[in-house]
């Protein structure tokens, strides 16, 4: 074994890199969400136009800040950016692709979910907040970061989430 | 008469009793890291698969392990389970390095932590199904074959190997194996699978539906045959064709602040033996918790539970009922879990097939407990736990289990611990109110003592590898022996006539060598010496210490070459057992291979091929002559469907 290769399996054994953080939860899920429109189709009357953003919309409480602006920056799917906007009410939403939604309370998302009932908007909710669901849940499985998914839901919004995304669930709710 | 089988014929009981303590979230445990974890993690240059797969620091203390933090703890996740080729609970607890599993025969298993290992003497293991507590207050085992859930429901199995400490209850001497099944919400929709091989077969349906904004429902039903296995030299010439099904449902519902479950069984199996021998049994359990504000929650929980077995002219039946209310508090540095319970038992045990008997023939057991534990934040990177258990048994009295644990993580890729604590097997009806007039006599028989003292490491050693390593040394006190009255007078008595001790290490990693292929690796040894007390000599000898390997090592691969083909490999060498004084012989050392191959046709459909005890036509993994069939190849096709 020639000095590199023993030297690159010494620091596989042993870590010769700096200890390493582990991520935030709130990190990880950051990093998700604007990740999740590249394994959705949007209608076409909703999808962006040709150089426009995906809008990404955090409607009602903010539990990101920055990292979300961070993760948000470095993402473009095939030619759009993805631009983060954030909402005090659902009645602001037209023309968001994604929004994740969190009440104050446990029945104030529930209320933003309603609201966005009838759009073409991918709805995503984190079960640290509350039981109810939008269409992309998040939830901790052996200390992951993973989420259910309503396809069902999103199939009655003209929303296609790929197969891709679908394997990674850690539940999903079949489309009818 | 063989009084070192004193409780040999009678062991063919029911099952039920304990606490559940707080659930151990299982970030602690030891589980794969993605192949690409750079020194600063630049998330947004991983792909989504690799996201999904990333450990993360939890947002929630609450949810943090509180007494499993500092402990060996293992956790199987449900992928695991359903990747592997296990086609039972048993045949699942495989994946964990800290247990042994010896299949006994068709269907009887003997599962113990550190030791003490077979049917009669894996005592010494509190098994919670969803907070209900199966072992069979009989003998203090488990009756595996009257626990056989759906295995697409179980979210994850966390195997603690050592004192369960304050938060578990009674029996968690040598292990804590914690089943938990999937939330409601998890399991929408529809599943269908089917297995067939030339010795077994399966068939499971399971439908959820959601039920209002928060809350779900789900039904189960399942059915399996599992035939004959092959006589075994040492052992009996016992059919022991096992064939049954189960079925039941959970509902979950939430509002903002509460959570409630009720979910139930009900299940009806035979066994070949003897014509009628059968196993029947149900279950309900509820449970609420509420959070009181943002730093305190509070949980009641009861449950009912009834198992009836008959089994070579024995007939064996339980009831359970329990309560018990938790509540978890953070106030400063300090995360407090109080709590307590009772549970009630009925037995009776009828024995038609020899002399044995109980005396009383029925009877109802009570155990109450209240505990306290706190875990105490020295610095932002030590921790003490300090925890206490008051239980007072219809047969010993208050018993006081304490422990103590220190947790350092000097950075967030290391815990180093250590514990100290107590434990006691509290005596079980066969301990106490065995009878063979006028050979044997119920007695005085006293918990069995531990003092264990625990060191271990977890950590990510390198950025695609995680490892846990523990190290244990039990001393032990009052474990059961056989003996005649002082001046070797007749009846016999069980007593508490053995001391001794056990020591060994306990060690398994995960690696993601590549995005396709993971492997985890795992070690466990044991050594037991142990000795009668002064004017102690027993006549089982020393049945009651069980027969364990020195040595167990594992191999499992996970090998993922394309998106939709997916192979499972496990290799495990047993150790070698030694023979035991009542005319067991020696087995010995043995290697065996599972493998599951996976192919999905679509998002819905999946076929696959699986086989356990690959490499040999049969071996044995017990030598328990008066029980152990040969452990057989079998191999199977099964298909999933999702909808």
């Amino acid at each position: 074994m020639n000095g590199g290769r023993l030297l690159l399996a010494l620091a596989l054994l042993f870590g010769a890199a700096p200890a390493r953080a582990q991520p935030s939860e709130d990190s990880v899920k950051a990093a998700f969400l604007p990740r999740f429109a590249r394994y959705v189709a949007w209608p076409p009357p909703a999808a962006p136009a040709p150089g426009a953003p995906f809008q990404l919309c955090l409607i009602g409480r903010d539990p990101f800040g920055r990292l979300l602006d961070r993760a948000a920056s470095s993402e473009l799917i095939d030619g759009h950016n993805v631009a983060v906007r954030r909402l005090a009410s659902a009645g602001q939403a037209r023309g968001c692709h994604l929004a994740f939604v969190q009440g104050v309370a446990g029945t104030d998302t529930a209320r933003l979910l309603l609201a966005l009932r009838g759009q073409p908007v991918l709805t995503v909710t984190d079960a640290r907040a509350g039981p109810q669901r939008g269409m992309i849940h998040f939830t901790i499985v052996g200390g992951r970061v993973r989420f259910f998914i309503d396809d069902a839901a999103a199939a009655e919004r003209g929303l296609v989430i790929s197969s891709r995304l679908l394997a990674l669930a850690a539940g999903v709710r079949q489309r009818r | 008469m063989n009084t070192r089988h004193v409780a040999t014929l009678l062991l063919l009981g029911p099952a039920c009793a304990a606490f559940s303590g707080a659930r151990a979230e299982a970030q602690d445990a030891p589980a794969p890291l993605p192949a690409a974890a750079p020194a600063n993690p630049d998330l947004s240059q991983l792909s989504i698969e690799e996201l999904a797969q990333l450990p993360v620091r939890s947002a929630s203390k609450r949810e943090e392990p509180l007494s499993a933090a500092a402990t060996a703890l293992f956790v199987i996740t449900s992928d695991d389970i359903v990747n592997s080729a296990a086609d039972s609970l048993p045949e699942a607890l495989r994946l964990a390095p800290n247990l042994n599993v010896q299949q006994v025969n068709g269907h009887e298993y003997a599962i113990s932590a550190r030791g003490f290992n077979s049917v009669e003497t894996a005592n010494k293991l509190l098994v919670l199904m969803d907070g209900r507590s199966i072992y069979s207050t009989l003998h203090s085992g488990v009756f595996w074959d009257v626990r056989t859930p759906l295995l697409e429901d179980i979210a994850q199995i966390e195997v603690i190997s050592g004192p369960g400490g304050t938060l578990y209850g009674p029996n968690a001497v040598n292990g804590v194996i914690n089943i938990l099944s999937r939330d409601a919400g998890e399991t929408l929709g529809g599943l269908v699978r089917g297995t067939a091989g030339t010795f077994e077969q399966s068939a499971a349906a399971r439908y959820g539906v959601a039920v209002g904004e928060a809350g779900a429902v789900r039904f189960y039903a399942n059915w399996f045959n599992f035939d004959d296995h092959r006589q075994a030299p040492i052992g009996p010439v016992l059919r022991d064709r096992f064939h049954g099904w189960r079925a039941g449902f959970r509902g979950d519902f939430a509002t903002a602040r509460d959570r409630f479950t009720l979910q139930g069984d009900i299940f009806d199996n035979r066994i070949a033996s003897l014509p009628g021998d059968r196993n029947q049994g149900h279950n309900l359990l509820g449970r609420w918790t509420r959070d009181l504000s943002g730093t305190a929650s509070f949980r009641i929980q009861a449950y009912y539970d009834h198992v009836e077995r008959r089994y070579l002219l024995t007939f064996d039946s339980l009831e359970t009922a329990e309560a018990e209310a938790q509540l978890n508090l953070q106030a400063g540095a300090h995360d407090i879990v109080i709590g307590g319970g009772l549970r009630t038992t009925r037995d009776e045990f009828i024995n038609n097939l020899n002399a044995f008997r109980l005396n009383p023939q029925s009877r109802r057991l009570w155990v109450y407990n209240a505990f306290v534990q706190d875990r105490f934040a020295l610095t932002p990177t030590l921790s003490l736990i300090a925890g206490i258990k008051a239980e007072d048994t219809s047969f010993t009295g208050i018993e006081l289990l304490p422990n103590v644990r220190i947790a350092w993580h000097p950075d967030d890729r290391t815990l180093l611990w250590a514990a100290v604590s107590r434990a006691v097997r509290t005596p079980s009806r066969i301990d106490r109110q065995l009878e063979f007039p006028p050979l044997l006599t119920g007695g005085s028989f006293q918990s069995e003592k531990l003092v264990a003292f625990e060191a271990g490491y977890r950590g990510q050693p390198t950025a695609r590898t995680t490892l846990s390593v523990s190290a244990f040394y039990n001393a032990y006190d009052d474990i059961r022996t056989t003996e005649f009255q002082p001046g070797g007078a007749l009846p016999i008595q069980l007593m508490n006539g053995l001391e001794g001790h056990t020591y060994g290490v306990e060690a398994w990693s995960a690696s993601q060598l590549a995005p396709w292929l993971r492997v985890n690796l795992g070690l466990s040894t044991l050594w037991k010496r142990f000795h009668e007390k002064p004017g102690h000599a027993d006549l089982a000898q020393r049945d009651a210490l069980g027969h364990d390997p020195h040595l167990q090592l594992f191999l499992r691969a996970e090998l993922t070459p394309v998106e939709r083909l997916r192979l499972n490999f496990g290799l495990r060498r047993i150790g070698r057992l030694a023979g035991g004084g009542g005319g067991e012989p020696p087995i010995s050392a043995y290697v065996e291979a599972d493998a599951n191959l996976s192919f999905r046709l679509s998002d819905t459909l999946e076929f696959y091929l699986a086989g356990n005890n690959l490499l040999h036509r049969t071996h044995l993994e017990s030598n328990d002559t008066q029980r152990a069939t040969l452990a057989q190849r079998s191999v199977y096709l099964g298909t999933r469907l999702r909808f």
